[in-house]
C-alpha cells in the first residue's frame, strides 16, 4: 500500500517535471540550445498566478489563464530579442554559439530572479489552492484534491501537446524546423514564426507548470531552480529533444525521487537529481533515447 | 609487405549500431604514391579515413603505418605518427590567426616557437595568404580557410596527407593552388590519399584511383583503368563518369 | 585586422589596471573601502582562473565559486578540527582544489557547451549542498571561524592579495605563451580539429581545469582568512553567476577583461546597493546586452573604438547548413 502511495504521488508530481521537460526540449528541438532561463518562466508563472488572485482578487481560473498567456508572451520577447541571433547566423556555429546561448540565457535567468526579488521582495506568497476542501479520500490515501486537479491539468496539457506537435499541420512544421531548419525554409515553411511559436508555448507550459504549483511551493524569486535542475535532468535522461522521452523521464523521475525522499534521505531529496544528472551526463552523454549526431 | 607500403589496411570493419559502413576492406597505400579515393555517397569513404586518422576505432582489422599497427589509437598520436588530415566540413580555428592555425600543428609536431612561425610563413606565401598571416582566420572567405586547413597539414612534414574533399564548392583559383601544392609536393616524395567527386581531378592528379562502394573496395588501380571499369560505373548509378 | 585578446597590448594594459590597483591606497583612506577593494581583487582572482577555464580553453564551467568554497574549506576545516594556521591551510587548499578539479576534468573530457555546464552546475551544487548538510563537521549555515592573517589590517592584507593576483597574471602569460596557449585556444575553437592537428586534447583539458581549480582555491583559501568566516555561501551558483558576469563584462578571453570586470563589477555594487538597487539586477542586464552586442566586453568595446569606425567583420552566413552539426 505504501508503494502504491509512493509511486502515485510521484506520478502526480511527475507531471509536472514532464511538462516543464517538454517545455526544455521543444526549445532544444527548434534552437538547438538549452535555456539557462528555463526555471525563471515556472517562476513567473508561479508569481503571476499568486499576484493576480492575492493582490488582483482575480479568480483562480482566470488567473491561470493569465498566467499562461505571460508565460507564452515571455517566450516569445525572448525568442525576439535574444534568441532570433542563434539562427539567423550572427552568431556563428559551434562553440560560439553553445557561448552565446549559455551567456545570454544564464544572464536572463539572473535579471528575472533579481528583478522579481526587487519588485516583490524574498518573501514567498502562496498561492491559494483551486479548490477550498483540503482533503480527499483516493484509492485509500489522503491526497489534497488541489494536487489531484493540478495534475489532471497537468496531464490534460501533456496530451494537447503531444496532438498538436504529432498530429496537426502546425505540428509536423514544428519538426521540420527541428529536424532542418535550412530544409525547411526552402520548402516554403515560416521557420522564424515557427520558431517564435514554440517559444511562446513552451512558455506557456511552463508558466502553467509554475502557476499550478504556486500552492505547493508558493512563489519566491529562486523557486524556479529546483524545477529547473530537474527538468535538466529529466531531458538529459530521456534524451534532448525527444518528446518521449521528457514524458517517460519526468515520471520516472517523479517516482524515484519519492522514493528517494522515503527511503534514503529525506533532507538530500534535491540532491538525487543532481546526482542523477551528472551521472547520466557522464556515463550516457546522449541520454538513454536522444539520438546521436556524426561530427567528423 | 613490401619495404615501400606505407599504408597498410587489412579485412576492416567498422559499423554504427545496426549500419555497417566499412567492410572487409583491404588497401594498401606505397610511399610517396599519389591514390585517389572515390565512390558514391555513402560508400563509407569518409568513416574510412576517421578510422585511419583515429577519430573511430576500428572493430575488426588493421591499420598499419610502415608496419606498426595505429588502429585506435586517437587522432593526436596518429597526427605525431605521421598522418594529417584535412576535412570535408572545413575545420579551422576561427579566433586564431592564419599564422596560428598553422603553428598549431607545428608546434605539435615538436618544432619550437620561431621555427614554427617562420615554416608558417613561407607555407602561408606559398598559399598566396601572406597578407593575411595575422588576420583571424573566421573573417577569411571559405576558400581562404580551406587553404588555411590545407596549409597546416604540411607543418610537420608528415608520412601521409589524406584529403577529404579538398576541392569541393572552392573557386577555381583556389583549387588551382591546392593542386599546384599537391602536384609539388608528391614530386618530392610526399604521399597523399585524396577522396573526391572531383572525377576529372582525380584523373588528372591521381595516377593510381581506388573506388569504394558499400563499404568495400570494388577497383584498385590505374585510375584510367578504375573509371572504365564495369563495376565503378554501376556504382555511380548510370556511369557518368565523362572521359 | 589584428586582435587585442592576448596581444601584446592586452598584456601591457592588464599589468597596468593592477599597477593601478596598487596605487589605490594612496587615494582610498576608509577602512570600508580597502575591504572592498580586497573584495575586488579576491574575484579578480577567481575571474582570472575561471577565463582561463571558459574564456580561453571554451570550457564553460559553473564551478567556479564551489572550488574557491572548497578551498575555503580546506583551510577551515584543518584550522577547526587540526588548529593548523593558514601557512598549511592555504597550500593544503591548492592541493586539494586541484586535486577535484583535475577529477572534474577527467570525467566531463566528453562533454561540451551546455552539457559541461549543466554537469559543473549539477556538481557545484551537489559540493555545497553537501557541506551545507554535514552540520557536525562544518557546522552548515552558521559557518567555521577560521583565523585572520596579518592581524586583519587592510592595507598589508590588500597588497597580499595583490601580490597573488599578480602571480596569478603572470602564471596566465607565461601559460599563454607556451604551446598551452595555442592549444587551449585551438581546443576552444575546433577541439575534434584540434586532435587531427596534434594537440593531445586530454590533456589540455584537464590542465585547464587543474589550473582554473587550483586558482579558485587559492582564492578562497586567502579570502576566508581575511573573512574570518567560511560559510556555505561562498559557493552559490549566485556567486558563480557574479564571476561569469564579470568576465563577460569585462571581456571573455582577454588577459584584461577579468581584472577590469571584477573591479568594476565590485565597486559598482557597493554604489548599487547604497542606492537600494539589487546590483545583481543590473550587472545581469549589462551581461545579456553585451552578449548581444558588445561580444568582447569591455575591453573588446575600447579596442574597437580606440582602432576608429571600421567596417563591420565578415559577414553572417545565414541559415549555413554545414556548421550547424549539432
Amino acid at each position: 500500500m505504501l508503494v502504491f502511495e509512493i509511486v502515485f504521488t510521484g506520478l502526480l508530481m511527475g507531471i509536472f517535471y514532464a511538462l516543464m521537460a517538454l517545455g526544455l526540449t521543444l526549445i532544444f528541438g527548434i534552437l538547438k540550445i538549452v535555456n539557462f532561463a528555463h526555471g525563471e518562466l515556472f517562476m513567473l508563472g508561479a508569481y503571476a498566478y499568486a499576484v493576480l488572485v492575492l493582490r488582483a482578487g482575480m479568480a483562480a481560473v482566470p488567473a491561470l489563464l493569465s498566467a499562461v498567456l505571460l508565460g507564452a508572451l515571455a517566450g516569445v520577447v525572448v525568442e525576439r530579442l535574444l534568441l532570433r541571433p542563434l539562427y539567423t547566423g550572427q552568431v556563428g556555429a559551434g562553440p560560439l554559439r553553445d557561448e552565446y546561448a549559455i551567456i545570454v540565457t544564464f544572464g536572463l535567468s539572473l535579471f528575472l530572479i533579481n528583478l522579481v526579488h526587487q519588485l516583490m521582495g524574498p518573501y514567498p506568497l502562496k498561492g491559494p489552492d483551486l479548490t477550498a476542501t483540503s482533503r480527499i479520500e483516493v484509492f485509500g490515501m489522503f491526497v489534497s484534491p488541489h494536487r489531484l486537479l493540478a495534475s489532471a491539468l497537468g496531464a490534460l496539457t501533456l496530451g494537447a501537446v503531444i496532438w498538436i506537435i504529432r498530429g496537426t499541420v502546425w505540428g509536423k512544421r514544428v519538426q521540420a524546423v527541428a529536424q532542418n531548419r535550412f530544409g525547411a525554409a526552402i520548402v516554403g515553411i515560416d521557420h522564424t514564426r515557427v520558431s517564435t511559436l514554440v517559444l511562446a508555448m513552451s512558455g506557456g507550459i511552463v508558466a502553467l507548470s509554475g502557476a499550478l504549483l504556486a500552492p505547493l511551493f508558493h512563489a519566491y524569486p529562486d523557486v524556479g531552480a529546483f524545477p529547473a535542475v530537474k527538468s535538466f535532468v529529466v531531458v538529459v535522461l530521456g534524451g534532448m529533444g525527444s518528446i518521449a522521452g521528457s514524458i517517460v523521464g519526468g515520471l520516472l523521475l517523479g517516482v524515484l525521487e519519492n522514493f528517494g525522499a522515503i527511503y534514503l534521505s529525506y533532507e538530500y531529496r534535491d540532491t538525487f537529481g543532481f546526482v542523477i544528472l551528472m551521472l547520466v551526463l557522464l556515463l550516457r552523454p546522449h541520454g538513454l533515447f536522444g539520438e546521436r549526431t556524426r561530427e567528423v | 609487405m613490401s619495404r615501400l607500403d606505407l599504408l597498410e589496411i587489412r579485412e576492416l570493419r567498422k559499423s554504427f549500431g545496426g549500419i555497417v559502413a566499412v567492410d572487409q576492406l583491404g588497401l594498401v597505400v606505397g610511399a610517396g604514391e599519389l591514390v585517389g579515393l572515390i565512390g558514391p555517397n555513402g560508400s563509407g569513404k569518409t568513416t574510412l579515413l576517421n578510422v585511419i586518422t583515429g577519430y573511430y576505432p576500428p572493430e575488426h582489422g588493421t591499420v598499419q603505418l610502415h608496419g606498426r599497427e595505429i588502429g585506435g589509437r586517437s587522432p593526436h598520436q596518429i597526427f605525431r605518427a605521421g598522418i594529417v588530415r584535412m576535412f570535408q566540413h572545413v575545420k579551422i580555428f576561427r579566433r586564431l590567426t592564419a599564422s596560428e592555425n598553422l603553428e598549431v600543428a607545428g608546434r605539435a609536431a615538436g618544432l619550437p616557437a620561431g621555427s614554427s612561425r617562420q615554416r608558417a610563413a613561407s607555407l602561408l606565401d606559398r598559399l598566396g595568404l601572406a597578407s593575411h598571416t595575422h588576420d583571424e582566420v573566421g573573417g577569411l572567405s571559405g576558400g581562404q580557410q580551406k587553404l588555411v586547413e590545407f596549409g597546416s597539414c604540411f607543418m610537420s612534414e608528415p608520412k601521409l596527407v589524406v584529403l577529404d574533399e579538398p576541392f569541393a564548392a572552392i573557386h577555381p583559383t583556389v583549387k588551382q593552388t591546392m593542386v599546384d601544392v599537391i602536384v609539388e609536393r608528391h614530386t618530392a616524395g610526399q604521399a597523399f590519399l585524396v577522396v573526391s567527386h572531383d572525377i576529372p581531378a582525380i584523373m588528372r592528379l591521381c595516377p593510381r584511383t581506388v573506388c569504394m562502394n558499400a563499404g568495400t573496395v570494388i577497383a584498385d588501380g590505374p585510375t584510367e583503368a578504375v573509371m572504365a571499369d564495369h563495376a565503378v560505373v554501376e556504382a555511380y548509378l548510370g556511369g557518368h563518369v565523362a572521359r | 585586422m589584428r586582435r587585442l585578446a592576448l596581444s601584446p597590448t592586452d598584456f601591457v594594459l592588464s599589468f597596468g589596471v593592477l599597477i593601478g590597483l596598487g596605487l589605490a591606497p594612496l587615494g582610498v583612506r576608509s577602512e570600508y573601502w580597502l575591504g572592498i577593494l580586497i573584495t575586488a581583487v579576491y574575484f579578480a582572482m577567481l575571474a582570472v582562473s575561471w577565463n582561463l577555464l571558459a574564456g580561453i580553453a571554451g570550457l564553460f564551467s559553473m564551478a567556479p565559486a564551489a572550488f574557491a568554497m572548497v578551498g575555503a574549506y580546506t583551510t577551515g576545516l584543518l584550522h577547526h578540527h587540526g588548529g593548523f594556521g593558514p601557512l598549511v591551510g592555504i597550500p593544503a587548499a591548492v592541493v586539494v582544489s586541484a586535486l577535484i578539479g583535475f577529477a572534474l576534468g577527467r570525467v566531463t573530457l566528453r562533454l561540451r557547451g551546455a552539457y559541461l555546464a549543466l554537469t559543473t552546475l549539477a556538481f557545484a551544487e551537489i559540493l555545497r549542498l553537501v557541506i551545507a548538510n554535514s552540520i557536525e563537521i562544518t557546522r552548515g549555515d552558521l559557518g567555521l571561524s577560521v583565523s585572520g592573517i596579518l592581524g586583519g589590517a587592510k592595507i598589508p592584507t590588500l597588497y597580499l592579495f595583490l601580490g597573488v593576483l599578480v602571480a596569478y597574471q603572470l602564471v596566465l602569460v607565461w601559460l599563454l605563451r607556451t604551446r598551452a596557449g595555442l592549444y587551449f585556444r585551438a581546443i576552444r575553437d575546433d577541439e575534434l580539429g584540434a586532435m587531427g592537428r596534434g594537440v593531445d586534447v586530454v590533456r589540455y583539458k584537464t590542465l585547464a581545469f587543474t589550473v582554473s581549480s587550483a586558482g579558485c582555491g587559492l582564492a578562497g583559501a586567502l579570502f576566508v582568512h581575511f573573512l574570518q568566516l567560511a560559510s556555505p555561501e561562498m559557493g552559490l551558483i549566485l556567486q558563480t553567476g557574479l564571476v561569469i558576469s564579470m568576465v563577460v563584462i569585462g571581456g571573455m578571453g582577454t588577459a584584461t577583461g577579468p581584472l577590469v570586470g571584477a573591479v568594476l563589477v565590485e565597486v559598482t555594487s557597493e554604489a548599487l546597493r547604497a542606492v537600494g538597487v539589487r546590483h545583481m539586477l543590473v550587472f545581469a542586464l549589462v551581461v545579456i546586452l553585451i552578449g548581444r552586442f558588445f561580444r568582447d566586453g569591455l575591453v573588446g568595446l575600447v579596442a574597437r573604438l580606440a582602432r576608429g569606425p571600421l567596417p563591420a567583420a565578415a559577414p553572417p552566413a545565414a541559415l549555413e547548413e554545414g556548421a550547424a552539426r549539432r
